[in-house]
């Protein structure tokens, strides 16, 4: 027990973590050439452990061609929850176990109090932290949800009712081989036949299809011979994966068809619909989206540039924000450095399309944003008076004697 | 100021610490001297007014700047020196570089220019039997189609050309950023008569419009003045389009920060207005004087253009004018060179006359110092901008920074340490930037996501004074390593001093370090809502962090000791490089052909190196000529 007491609170298992934390950021910053911030984010820091391939090594080295076999040479390394975990076992068994409560270690107290929080806060934000886009066109509809490019979900919608749409929205993880769905709003039960979480989609008559057994297909790949081929997830930054599906809807009088959906295809098609038991319904597989209790819509888009050169000097989107619940309804403008922060979002001009007459915004929602203020403040604070005290000793005792003049202070100072 | 007490340079002889004192004061005469000669010596302006010529404004890359600018950055991008090459190799300045190309485009077709280093493009343009390297216009004249036809054939990535393939597109872009030189005076085939061609023209507009209003109403009309008329509107417009400086000012009533024009697009402008613009008509009587070798003539037009200009931009006119002279200082080249005289001293000091020439060092180090400092102030005033908006103002701010430190530090223990380290690191770094600069206008404009000031001087300022102490440490570290192996001067008492000079740094370091990668976070938050996003940047600076966690940490805990502390100060060295440039390399391409890159090669040489050291300094004690250093 004491011996476990002794590692838990060992400075060499501070030093030891702290390596291995420089190790993962490393590795960790590396492999984002090949997976993007956001896979690379899961992989490494929202983990327990990673696999570090020697392969994102080689690559840096500006290795252009290597043997596939390095692909295969991987090395564990601890995940960000690994490391983060013990060293906030370590650090607050430290405490505990040594706990002195003297001016002389108020910094490091109050540097390594900040440094839990810091830790917890960046947990709370891997937990919860939802981003998101959200679009608007200039002179268009106002805007109440955003989404989320990295995920999907089916859709289906009665369409019966002129006023009003119900739908139901199945998760993309969901859509599975094998496993039907059924809920309590659906007439029919809803079956995966395939689902590429990336794909080419592609125009090529049926008879060229190759070999797979389709039922009855309607929608689009009967229309217009459309057709989905999966292919590997891309992590890029600024690519977006197609995913597709082929869904195939059935009662208890049988089949009533098979469509082909793909998150790419609103954008392109008309909803795909079908009559059911005298009912319209449409069916689409889009990118997931998060409705907000407010709207938001472009009034205009502004995009600066330099005089004669066509680097950006600003980006803004004059907006208008109507929140029924509230009966609030303000005009807001967005631009560089300065989002709208609103019920718990924070939204920035992220990106802008269509001749300058679409606006992206980048939708964040992060509960714990409070607490990297908190901790940044303990710490910084800890840290003007761990080195002012170490500075003012350092300083006095130099003009009596020459010499180092911080070993004493060093030494006094464990953590 | 107290004196250097004789038990703070321990490990020297005292004996024979001084020499004549002339030596010191020869030697700073001699820095202020090499520091100031380009303002001292004189810009070939004797006769032909070149310095107020190439102080003309121009908006170009979205600011206004001085010719002179444009001329140094061109030149810069052509063959990486700020100066043209006559056939007989002597040197012309930028100024008059810059009026050949306005006013003599036959005479600037004959400078060497184009600095062709790969042997496949120099084959492509037919020069493999030439051993120089630079090339002018004229000798490349015949083989532009190649050029052409090359250019189009290479890799559209820019990202992932190969050697040839950039060497093509740097010739490629270096031919038309010169042809559009040409087009932006004047009409360069008429020069000798552009004054009578402009009354021509002005002359042609009226007949000339309303014989295309018959013309458009079907009524009879001249159809020779049409012709004459729409001739001279399409050689405008051409000559507009062709053109990449806009030298003319917005029209009356425009701020500065308006569209300027071009003269092409002023002339046509001359339809409207029913006049030639002054500053077009000053320029074509320059030009006209100027081949005509009328020197006052010549003069009286350029300093007729400034006076229009300072008339109606006062202030951006004297700005204009104060970037000339920024220019012209040269000072961040000068200071390199007083950071080498600097060093070198130090290193004798250690062997010779130690107070004499460590004295000698310091004062050189804060000339340097100073003069670094003015151009650092400078290109804040010229910019309106915090000291940091890019990479190259970051290599200089880390100098910058690493040399104040450094000058406290040798303040403190006048050992010759602090001096020696702050000037190889102030040399580094501003010839990191040197070689960042070559690539075009070092004020360039910001980003739109980067231009909040507020941010740009805490967050950067702070973060960028991080890297300098991480550096100054390692820097400490490597003179620790060379001279504990190399000789029998570091004792205990020099090492200890060392170490803790290393213990306060690093600790100034975390503190700086730490608090930019907070102000970093902060600033994340205002702008995107999210206080770190794990993005390449934010993870080198967090490595810094982590880096000297672990240093301060391992002392804290003895389990480093003096020798421990400096190679772990060395390999910070490689943590903030990594920082620093490696996460922008990232961005580049680096996935699949950062290897030929220089940046990417000058990195990994930087690496190998500070490995070797940290290697040769874990050696036993045995093989240190200081043993008591290599505890």
């Amino acid at each position: 027990m004491k011996n476990l007491l002794h590692f838990f609170t060992s400075l060499r298992l501070t030093i030891v973590l702290l390596s291995l934390s420089l190790v993962l950021v490393f590795f960790g910053t590396l492999d984002q050439v090949r997976f993007g911030i956001h896979h690379t984010q899961e992989l490494y820091f929202r983990s327990w452990v990673v696999f570090s391939p020697v392969l994102s090594l080689l690559t840096m080295l500006g290795a252009r061609e290597f043997h596939e076999g390095f692909e295969a040479i991987r090395f564990p390394l601890p995940g960000g929850y690994t490391l983060g975990t013990l060293l906030l076992i370590n650090l607050l068994s430290s405490h505990l176990y040594r706990f002195k409560l003297s001016l002389k270690k108020s910094g490091i107290l109050l540097i390594h109090g900040g440094l839990i929080l810091l830790l917890i806060g960046e947990l709370i934000t891997a937990l919860f932290q939802q981003d998101t886009m959200l679009s608007m066109d200039e002179g268009g509809p106002p805007v109440n949800f955003s989404r989320d490019f990295l995920d999907n979900e089916l859709v289906l919608i009665d369409r019966s009712d002129p006023e009003l749409d119900t739908v139901v929205a199945i998760p993309a993880n969901r859509l599975r081989r094998g496993h039907p769905i059924e809920h309590e709003h659906l007439p029919f039960r809803v079956e995966t036949l395939q689902f590429h979480p990336n794909s080419s989609i592609f125009q090529i008559p049926r008879s060229q299809r190759g070999p797979e057994r389709i039922g009855n297909l309607r929608g689009l790949a009967a229309d217009h011979d459309l057709w989905a081929q999966g292919r590997a997830k891309t992590y890029r930054e600024r690519e977006v994966n197609t995913a597709s599906a082929l869904i195939r809807l059935s009662d208890d009088e049988g089949e009533i068809g098979t469509w082909l959906v793909a998150n790419v295809l609103p954008e392109h098609f008309p909803l795909q619909e079908f009559e059911h038991d005298g009912k319209t319904w449409g069916i689409e597989l889009r990118f997931r989206r998060v409705y907000k209790p407010f709207s938001l819509s472009l009034v205009e888009f502004t995009h600066e540039r330099y005089p004669g050169t066509s680097i950006p000097r600003n980006f803004s989107s004059l907006v208008i924000l109507d929140n029924p619940e509230t009966g609030e309804r303000r005009r807001d403008l967005i631009y560089m450095n300065h989002p709208l922060r609103y019920g718990g979002y924070t939204l920035y001009q992220a990106s802008f399309d269509n001749q300058d007459t679409t606006s992206i915004l980048q939708v964040v929602r992060n509960p714990g944003w409070t607490l990297p203020y908190l901790s940044v403040t303990l710490i910084t604070l800890g840290l003007f008076v761990q080195f002012g005290m170490g500075l003012v000793r350092g300083l006095s005792r130099s003009n009596h004697s020459p010499g180092p003049a911080t070993e004493k202070s060093a030494k006094a100072s464990p953590s | 100021m107290k004196r250097s007490p004789e038990n703070l340079s321990p490990g020297h002889q005292q004996t024979d610490g001084s020499a004549p004192k002339w030596i010191v004061i020869g030697l700073i005469l001699l820095a202020l001297f090499l520091v100031s000669r380009d303002l001292i010596r004189g810009d070939g302006s004797e006769v032909f007014d070149f310095r107020t010529f190439s102080q003309l404004p121009t908006q170009h890359g979205g600011r206004v700047q001085p010719l002179d600018s444009v001329a140094r950055n061109s030149l810069l991008i052509f063959r990486g020196r700020q100066s043209a090459l006559t056939e007989d190799g002597q040197s012309l300045t930028p100024a008059q570089f810059i009026t050949e190309v306005a006013a003599r485009p036959e005479k600037s077709d004959e400078l060497r220019i184009f600095r062709i280093m790969n042997p496949q493009v120099k084959a492509l343009v037919g020069m493999s039997g030439e051993d120089r390297r630079d090339f002018s216009y004229r000798d490349l004249r015949p083989h532009l189609g190649e050029v052409d036809q090359a250019f189009e054939a290479i890799n559209p990535e820019s990202e992932q050309r190969d050697a040839y393939e950039r060497a093509v597109a740097h010739l490629f872009q270096s031919l038309s950023i010169y042809h559009r030189l040409i087009h932006s005076f004047a009409p360069p085939d008429n020069l000798d008569g552009v004054v009578a061609e402009y009354q021509n023209f002005l002359l042609s507009i009226p007949d000339g419009m309303e014989a295309i209003r018959s013309h458009e109403r079907g009524e009879p009309h001249d159809s020779a003045q049409m012709r004459r008329f729409v001739g001279f509107t399409d050689r405008y417009m051409r000559l507009g389009q062709l053109a990449s400086l806009r030298l003319i000012l917005p029209p009356e009533g425009d701020a500065i920060e308006d569209d300027w024009q071009t003269t092409g697009e002023s002339l046509i402008g001359t339809i409207q207005t029913g006049s030639i613009d002054p500053m077009v008509e000053h320029y074509a009587r320059a030009i006209h004087a100027y081949r005509r070798a009328e020197a006052d003539n010549f003069n009286e037009q350029v300093a007729a253009i400034q006076d229009h200009y300072r008339d109606r931009f006062p202030s951006a006119a004297a700005m204009t004018q104060r970037e000339y002279w920024f220019n012209l200082s040269q000072v961040f080249y000068r200071s390199t060179e007083l950071y080498v005289i600097a060093l070198v001293l130090v290193l004798f000091s250690w062997l010779l006359w130690p107070n004499t020439l460590r004295k000698a060092s310091f004062w050189i180090l804060v000339i340097a110092f100073i003069a670094h400092t003015i151009g650092l102030v400078a290109r804040m005033w010229i910019q309106g901008r915090p000291p940091v908006t890019n990479l190259y103002s970051s290599a200089v701010f880390v100098g910058w920074g690493a040399v104040f430190l450094g000058l406290i530090m040798e303040r403190l223990y006048r050992n010759g340490i602090g001096a020696a380290t702050a000037a190889l690191v102030g040399f580094s770094t501003l010839i990191i930037a040197h070689s960042l600069g070559a690539s075009g206008d070092t004020l360039e404009l910001m980003q739109a996501v980067l231009d909040d000031n507020f941010w740009l001087a805490t967050h950067v300022i702070v973060i960028t004074l991080g890297y300098s102490a991480t550096f100054l440490a390692g820097a400490i570290g490597l003179i620790y390593i060379i001279r504990g192996m190399g000789s029998t001067a570091l004792d205990r008492k020099t090492a200890k001093a060392l170490g803790s000079m290393v213990y306060g740094i690093v600790c100034f370091a975390l503190l700086f370090s730490f608090a930019g990668t907070v102000l970093g976070g902060i600033w994340a938050d205002q702008s995107w809502g999210r206080f770190w996003g794990w993005d390449p940047k934010e993870n080198g600076a967090l490595m810094i962090v982590l880096w000297l966690a672990i240093m301060l940490h391992a002392r804290w805990g003895g389990l480093a000791g003096p020798r421990g502390m400096m190679l772990m100060a060395i390999f910070g060295n490689i943590i903030t490089a990594w920082s620093w440039f490696g996460t922008n390399l990232l961005g580049v391409g680096l996935h699949a052909y950062g290897f030929i890159d220089g940046a990417f090669l000058w990195m990994g040489i930087f690496v190998l190196s500070q490995l070797t050291f940290i290697a040769a300094g874990s050696l036993p004690a045995r093989f240190w000529k200081s043993p008591a250093a290599a505890r």
